[in-house]
């Protein structure tokens, strides 16, 4: 038994330590493609929303090889699961980048695992753009690290003011789920609202994947909340939003981007009538959107993107350009270049990075009449006022 | 007199989830009384039930609107749906657990797993990540009296698994089937010599609890939706029930369903700390309840002895 | 493709330790426990919080996630004594959970960025996958070496006689409440350890990861090594983080559907267990595992 033992140490030191500097795999500088990898949840709980910003970063290179990619070069998609843990996430940026050679990450979906692969990126120097983490932290690892969504404390900044200045609510109520997302954008919609003047007289906790939502529910019919805001992910709002309607209850309902997704139409769709969300922003003048929604749809079974797959979108057309800009895949060379995107204009309107990578851009608000999102407008909060851009 | 009723609306929420916790607890309960073997899977035959039931509803209504052929689509779906799973859980139990029955215990409970796996994965792969909904067959406007809503769903699912704990119970303790099987849960080398088929018996265990989870499965799709990894949390939370209950133990199951659900609804606004905590509540409750009574509220004590 | 093998290496190095934890409490002493994703996530945070709250070393968080697991051990081994079997094993599922659930709601991000592991100097950094396989196979197998000693040791035998016949040991004079501790604590205060090292690597942690799942698939390598068998459970913790990584080890990942890997994945456990029941390098049944031979006993017993 002991024999084993050091006979499987002896093979472990023995192929590992030949390939000690297996970590300085170059880039691959594969002759006639770019290759871009991508990082998210594809099996599991959350797995949609790997799915569908896996196959809307798809569609985007489809579309760019198909307009003769970049310099004659076209581009490779190498999508990986990441369990949506950090475990599989940092497996993945292993294999996408010591076994591959990609030379940028479009992912991770979720911020834990976005935060570990943040790291990794900053250190290693590849470009990383996330379609969705929106904890303010992601971008804070360093540099190298971007996202097409704006971080939460932009999205509560801007969704407190709408709801104090614009709706006129004084007292509100939130009931959100205990994950990075929801937590940040609650939290961050609490502290704005109160600077305001505004209260918040109950915040109500849940979990993601709870099903039951009744006892929050309870509490808050208890309070005197003008409204709801629940910035949940789509299965977790269409529950909140049939209980809530099964209880009696009549408050009108505030939410997030995650209620972009099309989805929720799908789920709760005799409950979807007034709620009123803050989203992306659209631009205005521009078919972008449409003809992607479009080509999603054909492309994947009639299926519609949310709010996350769009981003993802945006960040491919968005590396794309750099990667044209900076004329080969240079890590260093495609970082600088995406550093410098200047008034992007995509399926969310016009986007540009801050220094430290975040995401600058509207908000957009939309209001739902029965199962359609009505676009109000894009809206910027400018010296503590809420403006309306257009 | 508004927290009264608050109460009591947590309350009748506590028991239509506790009614669905107990449906599925019956099927672990009954496998391991049996095997005495946790079935790791069962949580997702459940997600199969809902999945199967659903495409025969949506197959079976087509356009109608038709509100006596939407309840009657429903109850075919339903038994469609049981018939499925039951067939389901034996040819799962004659593939993956037979070949193991006299292995170590805990070799078919890796085996569950990996089943388990195929099962969640296999569903995600054919019918795509997203939540379905399972529409409602009946108009669910809530019922209000005095503050108090419930709805004709709650009903339904109360309803449904009551008739179901007591078909179950009258066919455990009545029928010569039924018989059989405590029979071999008590010994089965000894109901072997009495002539019982004990691997019919297993079968039909497998068959019954496996039913039973689609019936749940269903039940709850309507609340939960339909998804490829509903069964997970569920079946955990079901288990927990039944091990609360007495595991092994049929009244036990549904009593542990009830208990479950009901914490789960009340406990943290009774204890006034943020739902988000439910979960250390319920599980926290499990341990005490565990150590009060080691062998669950209604098991027997049965000390292993020499 | 061997940078990606080498992180294999890692992982199933710090899975190693966990299995040997789980491996004393169910191999050794015959306790079902399922709450190792609790000891690995206060191993994570110990870490966490050490060496980025703190501020102390790498090494300084090691004696405490094992003192600090070792405790939580020594709770849940305490007031669980008094079940048996599959009821000690949903206690301690349920222990598992509240740790995840109240670490979800201290702060449901988990911590980023945590200093690295240092020794003279040296940053054991996750570039460097070699120096990092060393350092944690060093602790792998001292922790084999020392619970080989411990199961020849006069510990280790009366958690034998524990597993194999508790009337019996304590007939011999055996105290089996005290073993039943022993081996709590001592397998968490490994399994504490094995977050350690997950910290150190991934320099995250978040709360979502400690899931009953983990827990379940430490069991999983125990019992697919052959249960008491150390190099066993070392063996079986490899080849679950094999089986897990190979697809995106060969490159399959990125061809085959994401959902098609998992499929395979349990089929692989589904088949492996029907070949090999009793577990790859396991030897015989133990009285544990063997339900049909304790129930004929006690049938005598009511008979008799």
């Amino acid at each position: 038994m002991k024999r084993i033992v050091v006979m499987l140490l002896v093979f472990l030191a023995a192929v590992t330590g030949v390939f000690a500097n297996g970590g300085a795999e170059s880039t691959a500088a594969s002759s006639d493609t770019y290759k871009i990898g991508f990082i998210g949840p594809l099996t599991g709980d959350n797995a949609n929303y790997g799915i569908r910003c896996s196959n809307a970063t798809r569609l985007a290179i489809e579309e760019l090889n198909a307009a003769g990619g970049v310099d004659g070069k076209t581009f490779e998609l190498i999508a990986e699961n990441s369990l949506g843990t950090v475990d599989g996430a940092i497996a993945a940026y292993e294999k996408l980048v010591y076994s591959d050679g990609v030379c940028a990450i479009i992912g991770p979906v979720f911020t834990s695992p976005a935060l570990a692969v943040a790291q990794r990126c900053y250190e290693d120097g590849i470009v990383m753009i996330s379609p969705s983490a929106t904890h303010k932290d992601v971008t804070s690892v360093g540099d190298y690290v971007y996202r097409t969504v704006p971080s939460d404390s932009l999205q509560s900044e801007v969704a407190a003011h709408y709801f104090y200045e614009v709706l006129g609510y004084r007292n509100i109520a939130c009931l959100y789920a205990m994950n990075d997302y929801s937590q940040g954008l609650a939290t961050g919609v609490e502290d704005v609202f109160t600077q305001l003047g505004g209260t918040v007289s109950a915040m109500e906790t849940c979990l993601v994947g709870d099903k039951d939502f009744r006892t929050q529910l309870g509490a808050i019919r208890n309070t005197d909340a003008e409204a709801i805001y629940i910035p949940n992910y789509t299965v977790e709002d269409a529950q909140i939003l049939e209980q809530a309607a099964q209880l009696g209850m009549n408050l009108p309902f505030l939410s997030s981007d995650g209620f972009s997704d099309p989805e929720i139409y799908n789920l709760a769709p005799d409950y979807t009538d007034g709620v009123i969300y803050v989203g992306p922003a659209q631009a205005e003048a521009s078919t972008i959107l449409e003809d992607f929604t479009a080509a999603y749809s054909a492309a994947y079974n009639g299926d519609l993107p949310d709010s996350f797959a769009t981003n993802s979108y945006d960040a491919m057309y968005i590396l794309a350009a750099a990667i044209d800009r900076a004329g080969s895949a240079d890590r260093e060379a495609i970082n600088a270049e995406v550093k410098a995107t200047d008034d992007f204009s995509g399926a969310n309107g016009i986007i540009n990075f801050a220094p430290n990578g975040d995401m600058v851009a509207s908000q957009g608000v939309y209001k739902v009449e029965g199962t359609t999102p009505v676009y109000v407008g894009s809206f910027q909060v400018v010296d503590g006022h809420i403006v309306q851009v257009d | 007199m508004t927290t009264l009723i608050q109460y009591l609306q947590y309350l009748v929420n506590g028991i239509t989830l506790g009614s669905i916790y107990a449906l599925i607890a019956l099927g672990y309960t009954m496998v391991y009384g049996i095997l005495k073997f946790i079935n790791f899977a069962h949580g997702d035959i459940l997600m199969v039930g809902a999945y199967t039931g659903l495409l025969t509803y949506t197959a079976l209504l087509g356009e109608s609107t038709n509100p006596v052929w939407m309840l009657t689509a429903f109850f075919i779906a339903m038994l469609v749906s049981m018939a499925f799973c039951a067939a389901l859980g034996m040819f799962i139990e004659r593939v993956a657990y037979k070949p193991l029955r006299n292995a170590s215990r805990l070799a078919p409970l890796l085996s569950a797993i990996g089943v388990s796996f195929i099962l969640s994965n296999g569903a995600a792969w054919i019918f795509g990540a997203q939540s379905r909904r399972f529409p409602y067959p009946f108009d669910n406007t809530p019922i209000v009296i005095a503050g108090l809503s419930i709805t004709p769903h709650q009903i339904l699912t109360v309803t449904v698994s009551v008739i179901m704990m007591v078909v179950l119970t009258l066919f455990v303790n009545k029928s010569r089937m039924g018989k059989a099987m405590r029979a071999t849960s008590i010994d089965q080398a000894t109901s072997e010599l009495m002539g019982i088929d004990v691997n019919k018996i297993i079968s039909m265990t497998f068959a019954i609890g496996s039913a039973l989870a689609a019936v749940g499965g269903i039940l709850s799709s309507f609340d939960f939706r339909v998804y490829a990894s509903m069964g997970t949390m569920t079946g955990l939370k079901a288990f927990v029930a039944a091990v609360i209950g007495g595991i092994g133990n049929i009244q036990g199951a549904m009593l542990g369903g009830l208990i479950l659900g009901v914490l789960e609804s009340i406990g943290a606004p009774l204890l006034g700390i943020p739902s988000a905590l439910r979960d250390t509540i319920a599980f926290a409750a499990l341990i005490i309840i565990l150590l009060v009574k080691p062998d669950g509220i209604l098991g027997k004590n049965e000390r292993e002895k020499v | 493709m061997l940078n990606f093998f080498q992180l294999i290496i890692i992982y199933a190095g710090i899975y190693a330790l966990m299995a040997i934890g789980q491996n004393c409490i169910t191999g050794n002493t015959g306790m079902l426990s399922l709450c190792h994703a609790g000891f690995f996530c206060i191993g994570s945070y110990s870490t966490a919080i050490i060496c980025k709250v703190v501020g102390l070393p790498f090494w300084f968080s090691l004696p405490v996630a094992a003192i600090v697991s070792g405790f939580v051990g020594f709770l849940i081994g305490v007031p669980t004594l008094r079940l048996k079997g599959d009821y000690l094993c949903i206690a301690t599922l349920g222990l598992g959970e509240i740790i995840k659930n109240i670490a979800t709601n201290v702060n449901p991000v988990g911590m980023m960025a945590v200093p690295r592991a240092e020794l003279f100097g040296y940053q054991f950094s996750s570039r460097n996958k070699f120096t990092f396989i060393l350092l944690v196979w060093f602790f792998v197998l001292i922790a084999y070496l020392l619970f080989r000693q411990l199961a020849h040791s006069r510990l280790g035998r009366a958690m034998t006689a524990v597993r194999e016949d508790e009337v019996a040991a304590q007939a011999n004079g055996i105290n089996v409440t005290k073993y039943k501790i022993g081996a709590f604590i001592l397998g968490a205060a490994v399994g504490g350890t094995a977050g350690c090292f997950a910290t150190a690597y991934t320099l995250t942690v978040q709360p979502g990861s400690y899931t009953f799942m983990v827990s379940v698939m430490v069991l999983c390598m125990v019992v697919l090594g052959g249960m008491g068998n150390l190099a066993g459970v070392i063996l079986g913790a490899f080849i679950i983080e094999f089986i897990s990584y190979f697809p995106q080890l060969v490159g399959l990942s990125s061809v085959i559907p994401a959902q098609a890997s998992q499929i395979i994945y349990g089929l692989v456990l589904v088949i492996m267990m029907i070949c090999r029941p009793q577990g790859i390098l396991g030897r015989d049944r133990y009285r544990y595992g063997d339900g049909r031979k304790t129930r004929r006993s006690a049938a005598v017993k009511k008979e008799a």
